[in-house]
Parts: structure tokens; C-alpha cells; sequence
């Protein structure tokens, strides 16, 4: 209902606001997009879990479809949709129910976008992803959209962002300044798995003696009073690709605050409480190509984030530590025809770190490396690449080997590999056991 | 004055007047790779490997002035969405896989034997040092011979010797060179039309891999139309909605 309105909302503005635009920068029509764009893929994802048991984990058919329609060179809309059915569900009785029933099958509207420009203004209003930072499978600066887990951070990133309901404005104030302004009352929040889903995270070790009661996470996920907002700044001047973040939001990730709820006769019960605490998120990134190696950097500071302590001592379970995340990455090119990219992160929290367990955290300070390589053969039909991510300080790590083969111009498949070391309690050690191969093919027309 | 002194003086005063000449010739031949300050072009590129079926690859370059070229990637379906977005010497590339603009280098391999350079970069004036080495004949054409060094690391090729028309200052033939001094590739420009009124153009540029000559890659430039391209199709923050 909520999306029918919205799009209502947006079928009205662009009513009105298309003629306003009008064709003042049209020449006679040569050279201009078609009217209506049409175009979509279907894959097929099989996955084969290697471990105790040995079994299917992923059987899954999707299909987008997406078309955009130009009114004029200064306004269109775009609408994309996406849906799935993974057959996992009924070919295994491995997942239980709650499982199945978040994860079976999905129709999303995962684009509805007018936009519109005037002059150096353009506006996108609707359904969308908002992405911001410079680095590749890393999540820095990229604070606008909430974030699918569901599948780990396995999948495509604009598969994983959650498209948002929102209003992004940019205004060119020079030539290469521009200032973007967001704001949404989409104040949805991260999708984690169920549990007993495949890439269930490991929650904190809580060790109670009294009776838990979790509440639901159950926050009207549209909301104008607890609406988010920022903006940034990007300017590009002697090369230096520079911007400058400010992003007002609600944690995307519940914390689970403490309580203790009289009880009688019985003993107190332990309330765990989801909440959202509001973050303010400062940051930059910066990229600069030197020929042939172009270097980029991100950093955020989250003012305001909280994490859970198992301290016995703490009143509401829940600890502040704003926290620094910065990367610092490198891309060049090795024997001529491999792309490299080496990618140093580290989270940094501003406080102490004992107590607070979260698979993402190693200490006050967690760090890791990355590194990306990939090539092609014969005209890039046959790609392979690898994507290996190890955690410095406990050695957990992710190493993703893929082999892509090209069979036309719509049709390729990939071979490949997730593979999961480390200790339980670690970010890629949590899934040690769910180490799987994978086979997919992707038709595009 | 001795006859060495004379001749170091004449050469002295003589370069800086054959490194004009070589701008020049540069810049003259450069027009016949850009009609206007600001226009639209599509690109085939035909890439052929040994005896393997070619493949073709088709683009959308919408070029204004300021060296600034955004590149739609229309063809073939897989790579459909893609663009490359060229200001001065800076380059992203947008792939909605990863849903933003990713800054890439100008070496970087397009497809077949073509960098990202080839197609976003027409501007051998602007960004290489000229100096005339002097004439050759290249398949029958009297040629000025002309050796371009990069002015700075940011540009596609370090180095590159470069075949001009003497009449009419055409471009003729060009190889690429990388900064160890290794032949990258050869190009040759044909398919001289009138196809905007008013300006001739390289029509073709074919390229073939400096070591593997089984390799090449055919540029083929379509149809063309000369208008106002809006600011916003320079911005990388839009790429994605250019979509």
C-alpha cells in the first residue's frame, strides 16, 4: 500500500513537473535515448554446501525486469522489479519454517525513480539506492540504504543494498562541485537471516540466570518524525577526486538493550529490547589515479554508535563507542592483463573493547586486508577471478576463487567457491562449516 | 665562430620551430578524429583473436569540449548499463553490479586491443609532447613522422610515433608505446568521410596487438550528430541515472 502511494505521489509530480522541464534543451530528437528502454535477466544460482551435511544450500531462480521511460532529456522515470523462488525449501528439510518463509520467494519493486533536471539541479524522487564511496565490496561510506545479510555479503552489492523511498537532490555548484542533499522517511533497517538460515550470524554469548524475554524489532519502518537525512560534498580538482559525507540516521543494525522486569513470585525476568540508536555519521573519501594505479580512501566516524557488553555490571547491556572505519586501497594492473586491488581496513572503536563480542569485532581495533584480482582470456569470454579477505588479528578469512565463462552476448555462466576459515566467534569463522561451490547462469536480454 | 658552434646554434633555434611545426600537425590532425566541441558518436568495435569468431561491441560516446566524453556501453546485452566517464585526465567507469561510478585508469583494457583511452580520449594535442622526426611514405602517402611523449603519467600511453598526411595532415598511422619502450599496439586510421557537412573524419581505426599480430580490434565510427550534450551527462554523480 505504502508503495502505491508513494508511486501515486510520484505519477503526480511527474504530471506536473514534466512540462515544466520540457524539451528547452532538446534539439530535434537526433541523439537522444529511446523513449522506453525495456530490459532484464534471468539467473539460475545453485549452490552446494561442502560440510556436515553435504547438501544443496541454494537452488534459487530470479528474474529482474526493469524499464525506463524518457519524456525528455531533462526527465524520466524508471521502474525495476525483482523476484525469486529458491527451491532449496522444497528440495531439503534442512531450514526450518520461519527460515522458508523469509527466504522462499520474494517480488520486490526494486526501482521506481523519476527523475528529473533543470539547469544544474537534478532531483531523483522514489524507490532507490543512494551510493556513496569509492572502494569496491565495502560498505565505508555506502550508510544511505539498509543492507540484505541474508545471504552474508555474498551477493552483488546492488543486490544486497535494500532500495529506500527517498528524495535525492544534487546541485552542480560549479564545474566539478557538486552538493547532494538525501532525505527519507524510509527508515528501514538491515534484513539479517532467521535463525537457523544459512549465514546465521553469531549473536552476543549472553549468559542470564534469569528467565529472557526478546521483544520484536518491530519499528513502523516508515516514519516522517525519525525520517534520515545528509549530504555531500564531491569536488574533483587537479585529479583529486575528493567528498565530504554527513548522514543523520538510525542504526541499521538493532542493538539489544537490557532490562529487568519484576516478576513476582517469580524471579525478575531479562528483557532484551531491539533498538535503533541514531547515528551521526562524518566522512570523506578520496581517489586519485596515477597512471596505471589509482589509489583510494574512505573514512567514517559513527557518533553515537552503540554496541552490546556481556559486562554483568552494566545497567542497560549496551555500551557507546563511537567508532572510526577507514580503508585505504590501491588498484594496479600485474604482468599487463591482471587487475589487482589491495584494500587495507580497519575499525576502530574510541573506548575499550573488552565485553563487547560482535563477529565484526576483534578489539578496539579490527583490521583487515583485502585483495582482488581478476583477468580475462580469449577476448574476456573466459574470466577468471579471486577475492581474498583475511581479519589481521584473528586470522579468520574469506577466500572466493570464481571462473566466468562468456557463452555469447547475453548468456555466460560462473563456476565458483565461498570459502570460510576461522575461529567460531569471528566475523568469516562464524561460517566455517557453510564453505560451498557454486554454479550460476545468467541470461540477459 | 667555428662550424660546430654555427651548427649547435642553428639546431638550437631550429627546435623549438620544428616542435611548433609538430604541434601544429598534431592539432590539425586531431580534427579529423573530433568534428565539433560537443557531439554524439556511435562506435562498433569488432575484436578479432587469432581464428575465433569476433566479437562486436557497440557504444554510445557523447564528447564535449573541455575533454570531457561519457561513454554508453549499448551493446551486447551483457555489458549494456556500463558507461566510462572521461574529464580531462580523470576516468570512472559505472557497472550496476557495484551501482556507483569506480575511477579506473586510462590504460585499462576496453575490450579486445582497445584501452579505455582509445574510445574516451581523442586529444593527442593536449596531452602528448610533439616533435618531428621527419617524412616517410606509409603505403604510398607522403608522411610527416612525429614522436609524441606524454606530458604527464595520466594519460593512456607513454609514448607514441605517429604518422601525418603532409597533405592534408590526416592521421595516418600511429604505434603505441608503453613507458619500458614495448610496441603496445598499432593503429590505422582509413574511412576518411564528410559525415557531418563540413568536417572529414576517420571513419576506422584498427588496431593490432604489437606482439601478437593475430590480435586486432576494428573501430568503426557511425553515425554522428553535432548538438549541446547538458552538464549533467559530465557529472560522474549521474552516471547511474543516465542509465
Amino acid at each position: 500500500m505504502r508503495a502505491v502511494v508513494a508511486l501515486a505521489v510520484m505519477v503526480l509530480a511527474l504530471l506536473v513537473l514534466a512540462p515544466l522541464t520540457g524539451a528547452a534543451d532538446d534539439p530535434e530528437g537526433e541523439g537522444l535515448p529511446a523513449a522506453l528502454r525495456v530490459r532484464g535477466r534471468v539467473a539460475e544460482e545453485f549452490a552446494y554446501r561442502l560440510h556436515d551435511p553435504g547438501d544443496v544450500s541454494k537452488l534459487k531462480t530470479l528474474g529482474w525486469l526493469e524499464g525506463k521511460y524518457t519524456f525528455s532529456e531533462t526527465a524520466n522515470l524508471r521502474v525495476g522489479a525483482r523476484g525469486y523462488y529458491d527451491a532449496v525449501f522444497a528440495a531439503t528439510d534442512r531450514y526450518p519454517d520461519n527460515v522458508r518463509r523469509n527466504q522462499e520467494r520474494e517480488l520486490e519493486l526494486r526501482e521506481a525513480i523519476l527523475s528529473v533536471s533543470h539547469g544544474d539541479f537534478d532531483v531523483r524522487l522514489g524507490r532507490q539506492q543512494i551510493v556513496w564511496g569509492e572502494a569496491i565490496s565495502t560498505f565505508v561510506t555506502d550508510v544511505v540504504n539498509p543492507k540484505d545479510f541474508r545471504e552474508f555479503v555474498l551477493p552483488d552489492f546492488t543486490e544486497l543494498r535494500i532500495p529506500i523511498w527517498a528524495l535525492d537532490a544534487q546541485w552542480r555548484l560549479a564545474r566539478n562541485v557538486t552538493l547532494e542533499g538525501v532525505w527519507t522517511p524510509d527508515t528501514m533497517h538491515n534484513r539479517l537471516p532467521k535463525k537457523g538460515a544459512e549465514f546465521r550470524f553469531q549473536g552476543p554469548e549472553f549468559r542470564f540466570r534469569n528467565p529472557v524475554v526478546r521483544l520484536p524489532d518491530d519499528e513502523d519502518e516508515f516514519s516522517v518524525a525519525r525520517s534520515e537525512g545528509g549530504a555531500r560534498l564531491s569536488v574533483l580538482r587537479e585529479g583529486w577526486d575528493v567528498s565530504l559525507i554527513y548522514y543523520d540516521q538510525a542504526d541499521k543494525t538493532p542493538v539489544l538493550f537490557q532490562r529487568q522486569v519484576p516478576n513476582p513470585p517469580r524471579p525478575y525476568q531479562i528483557v532484551l529490547d531491539p533498538q535503533h540508536p541514531r547515528l551521526h555519521i562524518v566522512g570523506a573519501t578520496v581517489a586519485k589515479s596515477i597512471e596505471p594505479v589509482v589509489i583510494r580512501a574512505e573514512v567514517a566516524v559513527s557518533v553515537g554508535k552503540r554496541y552490546e557488553t556481556t559486562d554483568p555490571l552494566d545497567g542497560d547491556g549496551v555500551v557507546r563507542r563511537d567508532t572510526v572505519d577507514y580503508l585505504i586501497g590501491v588498484d594496479f594492473p600485474l604482468f599487463w592483463d591482471v587487475d589487482a586491488a589491495l584494500q587495507l581496513s580497519q575499525k576502530i572503536l574510541m573506548g575499550d573493547a573488552t565485553n563487547l563480542i560482535r563477529p565484526g569485532v576483534a578489539g578496539q581495533v579490527t583490521t583487515s586486508l583485502a585483495l582482488r584480482l581478476s583477468t580475462g582470456f580469449f577476448d574476456n569470454t573466459l574470466n577468471p577471478s579471486l577475492l581474498a579477505v583475511i581479519g589481521l588479528e584473528r586470522a579468520d578469512l574469506r577466500v572466493s576463487p570464481r571462473l566466468e565463462w562468456v557463452l555469447s552476448g547475453s548468456v555466460a555462466v560462473a563456476v565458483g567457491a565461498d570459502i570460510f576459515e576461522g575461529a567460531r566467534r569471528t566475523l568469516y569463522g562464524q561460517f566455517d562449516r557453510n564453505d560451498r561451490v557454486t554454479f550460476t547462469t545468467t541470461w540477459r536480454f | 665562430m667555428s662550424k660546430a658552434a654555427l651548427a649547435l646554434l642553428l639546431l638550437a633555434t631550429a627546435t623549438p620551430a620544428f616542435a611548433d611545426e609538430a604541434a601544429d600537425i598534431v592539432r590539425d590532425a586531431d580534427r579529423f578524429r573530433r568534428p565539433a566541441e560537443s557531439f554524439v558518436w556511435k562506435i562498433s568495435i569488432t575484436s578479432q583473436e587469432a581464428k575465433k569468431a569476433p566479437s562486436v561491441d557497440g557504444f554510445e560516446v557523447f564528447v564535449k569540449g573541455g575533454g570531457r566524453s561519457l561513454v554508453k556501453f549499448v551493446a551486447p546485452p551483457r555489458n549494456v548499463g556500463r558507461s566510462l566517464l572521461a574529464l580531462g585526465r580523470d576516468l570512472w567507469i559505472y557497472l550496476p553490479d557495484a551501482g556507483k561510478p569506480v575511477r579506473i585508469p586510462f590504460s585499462q583494457r576496453l575490450v579486445g586491443q582497445v584501452a579505455n583511452g582509445d574510445v574516451a580520449r581523442a586529444d593527442y594535442s593536449g596531452d602528448y609532447d610533439a616533435k618531428l622526426l621527419g617524412e616517410e611514405t606509409v603505403d604510398g602517402v607522403a608522411c610527416h613522422v612525429i614522436d609524441l611523449k606524454a606530458r604527464t603519467k595520466d594519460v593512456t600511453y607513454a609514448a607514441v610515433k605517429y604518422w601525418v598526411s603532409r597533405d592534408g595532415r590526416r592521421p595516418v598511422r600511429a604505434e603505441f608505446y608503453a613507458a619500458t619502450g614495448t610496441l603496445l599496439k598499432t593503429g590505422t586510421f582509413e574511412g576518411f568521410k564528410e559525415v557531418v557537412p563540413g568536417a572529414v573524419l576517420a571513419t576506422r581505426l584498427t588496431l593490432v596487438d604489437g606482439i601478437r599480430k593475430d590480435r586486432s580490434s576494428v573501430l568503426d565510427y557511425g553515425s554522428i550528430v553535432v548538438r549541446d550534450i547538458p552538464e549533467k551527462y559530465f557529472d560522474k554523480n549521474s552516471m547511474k541515472s543516465l542509465d
